[in-house]
């Protein structure tokens, strides 16, 4: 997953093969493209653009999912939506998990894989531990610290035990602690998934490098600084995109665990939606097109700028 | 510094080993940390319900093993092992294929609205299937695939894709210009390069969507829920994660059972992972050399 | 393209379609009504436990062996995923079960008016004339569109042991005295009362029954259809919660606290003896024994109506309470109404009495109880002077998460009493 640095500017390909007419060629360029393309897009169209575009036009109604659709109110569920504190504290919960992702856990994460990078006894086990939480259900795993985190659980317990006893409290329902605990459990969750991608970024960087370096006399750190982590930028960018797309999107872990309270305190734009909508699914729609389109200008924008080299835009690449 | 034989760095002044305890500290506490979680739910399945209700942050006082055997024993749970494993593999399958293809695509060929092509699958990142749900259930019951698997691995194809698409793009562009145009001096035709040369390499990167397309699937809720449950399928052809959500309300009074459920139901998914686990880190190493 | 790919891309495509032909094969559609030598039933609830669960799949089972040539699919679902997502995706798509739970009020009147009950006024009417008033929730526009099979009354649950322990020698009949025996619990170390105020309903129905207190009974009966929520005692209520909450009478962390799910829900807590007493439904008593350690329903356990507020305008011999019930889809064959007219026969609700997961609507069934608990909220309700149905499902479903939301909030202290009207009238605004 890394990009190779392609030395000097890319050549255009002479017409080394075989010459064709060119107009057959066309043609079957983009008969390929179609034929390889083609399922993918269809499949997407039909199943994700499709269901989706349909919600957008209940956006519109007030439809209580029931019955035919037919009480056009325009933007009317956009207002509501953009005028309830709840959901605006939604919002704000969604940014601070994306900046507290970017902040936290991709330092945490290439530190972590920096360190592990190399080859020790137990490796396999240690990568496989790690991930080990990405791997269980968000079912199971908000089932698993609903139950430690409760008042009389394991974590009340274990803190008690060593003395600490008065740091025990009911971590989950106090509005001042949900958040940052949730965060903790998203950390829990993610933070492996994160830890592989950079740990399979650093394999594409040349040990010669670090070591040309170490043998002219740089520490550690200066040569991970200035070597190592410039050389998995790209994989660092991607999951950089992942992990903001995915704070954005939250759902599934945070309505296990806490369905979004206490008193909002956890609540995410889908957590909101999944509650508010469900008895209006015009209303769920709009909250719905409006976290898509937070998620969309936030992802063009990050494309467009962050990740411009990984994806080729630029044009010298010319050949058929 | 001498050999090359010594398979770490050393930098001037500083011996960095796995001797050294900081990496063995970080080591220790990461595999704690991934794993406490898990093993309280695997401990607590050996405990007896009126145990963990007294006292739910307690050892196993006596060592309880009905609950596993209870599941283990129970036709539902390998039922929903079964029809897990089918939807999973299935949509493994369908994700890897036609994420590849259509990646290979974006990636070398050059045509006008590539860009466009790309953003288009990211953008399927940006909606939530909760929203979708509605909609789509009655998609697929016009389609007449509502209530089977083939109407529970389509969807899930279809959202796993913009992940896939995402991971594989870069990672097929990172193939050198000059492999192509070696390819084609041989008479190699575009489709020839493809299969002969871009998938041998991309086995990596298929590796790893496969792997996240395969957990995804084993561990969804929302698109079981509404395929299955709702199109009529018999409690015991449902996925695991339906499975455990049943199991646990039904038998919410028994915290020992749904802990020992809810453990049996991880376990596939790790052995999977365990499994296939070399081979994502081992095989990403290779995409680099070859 | 040379041979051996071709046969190569010919081999994976056959194989593909032979393992996509055997994929839609596995199907096992449920579909209703017609299965060329008979008719087929679906019928969807929400008991997810037994004994309420087997007792539904025997009914299913005489009915089938009453009616040769019927076969009846019974399943259970879990209470949220059949409420919300399940049965209006079913509508919705046009492929309903032909009997499933109808919740009372403003749910049944949505359903109706998109059309999708049988009216049974006319079918069943020997049945809906042995149950009496108790169908009345069920009725839109005077036509009764479902039967309810339970029907209970709201109280407060209690530990006698613990209340005995704490020296509380007379039951609580008026809020200061509740106030005073749950000082004396706090003074035993337990948790005076419980809340499952994660859950939202439970603390919302706290201020449902402040507002009951608050608001006198022709109040209730004109503002909840018109929506209408000037009247100040509809703030009242909220202000009375909120002197009520100053006294801290719930356990910690309610705020987080399920109602009825696992060791640590406010049914859990009052089971294991963490917590004396909450206010609940009819249901809790299999609620709280299903969590006991030999999940029987507990001795100690015992009931007190809900108490009254003195000075307050509501009448004190009213009642809240509410019930489940089963309509019959629009399309339905016959065999689905024969069936719920067995269902709600008085033999079946008496043996649904006597498994104690809830008060039967049938009146006849009344002495098949056996739990001094449930019979006394029989004997309650048919002593109240009205029965007002639960507020959420009274108003409808629109207004359920707002409403409880805004209880909540207050609480929690980040919300007033004001805030909750204004969820309320801000959500009749959007109807």
């Amino acid at each position: 997953m890394t990009s190779i640095t392609q030395a000097g500017p890319a050549t255009t390909a002479g017409p080394a093969a075989p010459t064709r007419p060119r107009r057959r060629r066309d043609t079957r360029k983009w008969l390929e493209i179609a034929l390889f393309a083609g399922p993918a897009l269809v499949v997407f169209v039909g199943f994700v653009i499709l269901p989706v575009a349909l919600a957008a036009v209940y956006s519109f109604y007030n439809w209580n999912g029931l019955g035919p659709l037919e009480r056009f109110i325009g933007i009317d569920n956009y207002v509501r939506a953009l005028s309830d504190s709840l959901f605006l504290q939604s919002i704000g919960n969604n940014f601070l998990i994306v900046v507290l992702s970017l902040l936290i856990q991709g330092p945490l994460a290439i530190v972590v894989a920096l360190l592990l990078n190399r080859k020790m006894r137990g490796r396999t086990l240690i990568r496989a531990a790690i991930f080990v939480p990405y791997v269980i259900a968000e079912v199971i795993a908000g089932l698993s610290f609903k139950l430690l985190l409760s008042p009389r659980g394991g974590i009340n317990a274990f803190l008690t035990s060593i003395g600490l006893g008065d740091l025990a409290q009911p971590w989950l329902a106090q509005p001042d602690t949900a958040l940052w605990v949730m965060f903790g459990i998203l950390t829990w969750k993610y933070l492996g998934f994160a830890i592989l991608l950079m740990l399979a970024g650093l394999q594409g960087v040349p040990e010669e490098l670090s070591e040309a370096a170490a043998i002219d006399g740089a520490g550690w750190w200066k040569i991970q600084w200035h070597i190592t982590i410039p050389l998995i930028a790209p994989t660092i960018r991607i999951w950089a995109f992942l992990s903001i797309i995915g704070s954005l999107q939250l759902f599934d872990m945070v309505w296990v665990t806490t369905k979004g309270g206490p008193v909002g305190a956890t609540s995410t734009m889908a957590t909101y939606m999944i509650q508010y909508g469900q008895a209006n699914p015009g209303y769920g729609s709009a909250v719905a097109v409006i976290l898509f389109l937070i998620s969309l200008v936030i992802a063009v924008l990050y494309q467009r700028h962050a990740m411009r080299r990984d994806l080729g835009t630029s044009t010298s690449r010319g050949d058929d | 510094m001498t050999t090359t034989t010594v398979p770490v760095i050393e930098p001037a002044g500083q011996r960095f080993s796995w001797r050294q305890p900081i990496v063995y500290i970080v080591a220790a506490t990461a595999i704690l940390v991934s794993i406490i979680p898990v093993l309280y739910v695997w401990i607590s399945g050996f405990r007896s319900s009126a145990d963990l209700n007294a006292n739910p942050a307690g050892w196993p006082d006596p060592w309880f093993l009905g609950n596993y055997v209870n599941v283990l024993t129970s036709p539902r749970f390998w039922g929903s092992l079964l029809s897990s494993t089918l939807v999973a593999a299935g949509t493994t399958l369908g994700v890897v294929v036609l994420g590849i293809c259509a990646a290979y695509v974006i990636a070398r060929y050059e045509f006008r609205g590539r860009q466009w092509l790309y953003t288009f699958f990211s953008a399927g990142l940006m909606f939530p299937l909760t929203v979708a749900a509605l909609p789509l259930s009655i998609l697929l019951r016009d389609m007449g695939i509502h209530g089977t698997f083939l109407g529970l691995i389509i969807p899930q194809v279809a959202f796993a894709l913009p992940v896939t698409i995402i991971i594989l793009v870069p990672f097929l562009r990172a193939i050198p210009n000059e492999v192509e145009e070696a390819a084609q001096l041989d008479g190699a035709s575009r489709v020839g390069f493809f299969w002969r040369i871009v998938l041998p390499l991309s086995v990596p990167g298929l590796v790893t969507v496969g792997v996240l397309a395969f957990l995804n699937s084993w561990n969804a809720y929302l698109l079981p829920l509404l395929v299955m449950a709702a199109g009529g399928m018999p409690q015991e052809l449902w996925t695991l994660p339906l499975g455990v959500q049943q199991f646990s309300t039904q038998y919410s009074q028994d915290t020992g059972a749904v802990m020992a459920y809810t453990s049996l139901a991880m376990l596939p998914a790790l052995i999977f992972f365990l499994a296939a686990e070399r081979r994502i880190v081992g095989g990403l190493t290779g995409a680099v050399k070859g | 393209m040379n041979r051996a790919r071709i046969t190569r891309v010919g081999a994976v495509a056959a194989a593909s379609a032979l393992a996509i032909g055997g994929l839609t094969a596995c199907s096992t559609g449920g579909d209703s009504g017609g299965d060329g030598d008979g008719v087929t039933i679906t019928w969807w609830h929400n008991a997810t436990a037994d004994p309420q669960k087997a007792m539904w799949e025997q009914v299913a089972q005489e009915f089938e062996d009453a009616h040769p040539g019927v076969k009846v699919e019974v399943t259970g679902y879990q209470n949220e995923d059949l409420q919300r997502t399940l049965i209006p995706n079913a509508l919705q798509s046009g492929d309903a079960p032909d009997i499933f739970m109808v919740w009372p009020g403003g749910e049944v009147r949505a359903q109706v008016e998109a059309g999708y009950l049988k009216d049974l006024t006319s079918v069943m009417s020997d049945t809906i004339a042995e149950y009496g008033a108790v169908v009345n929730p069920w009725q839109v526009d005077g036509k009764q569109y479902a039967i309810p099979y339970t029907f209970g009354s709201e109280g407060i649950w209690y530990n006698t042991d613990l209340y005995a322990q704490a020296g509380i020698t007379s039951l609580p009949e008026t809020l200061p005295e509740l106030e005073a025996a749950n000082d004396k619990l706090r003074a035993l170390g337990v948790a005076p009362m419980a809340v499952g105020a994660g859950d939202l309903w439970p603390a919302g129905h706290w201020w449902y029954q402040f507002a009951l207190a608050s608001c006198s009974t022709d109040t209730l009966k004109t503002a909840i259809p018109a929506l209408d929520f000037s009247d100040p005692c509809w703030v009242e209520a909220g202000e009375r919660l909120q002197d009520f909450m100053a006294t801290e009478p719930f356990q910690e962390g309610f705020l987080a606290s399920s109602g009825q799910q696992g060791a640590d829900s406010s049914a859990g807590l009052v089971a294991n003896g963490n917590a004396a007493a909450e206010l609940m439904g009819a249901w809790n008593a299999g609620q709280i024994g299903s969590l006991t350690p030999d999940a029987t329903i507990p001795s100690w356990l015992g009931w007190y109506p809900m108490v009254s507020i003195p000075g307050a305008a509501g009448d004190p011999g009213i009642t809240m309470g509410g019930g489940d019930g089963f309509g019959v889809s629009a399309d339905a064959p016959d065999e689905a109404v024969e069936l719920l007219k067995y269902i709600a026969s008085v033999d079946v609700q008496k043996r649904f009495a006597a498994t104690n997961a809830g008060v039967p609507a049938h009146p006849g069934a009344l002495e098949a109880l056996t739990d001094p608990s449930l019979k006394q909220i029989g004997a309650g309700l048919a002593e109240a002077s009205y029965v007002q149905l639960w507020l959420d499902s009274d108003l409808g479903p629109a207004f359920g998460t707002p409403l409880n939301q805004a209880v909540v909030n207050l609480m929690a202290g980040t919300g007033t009493p004001e805030d909750i009207v204004k969820a309320l009238e801000d959500t009749a605004a959007t109807l």
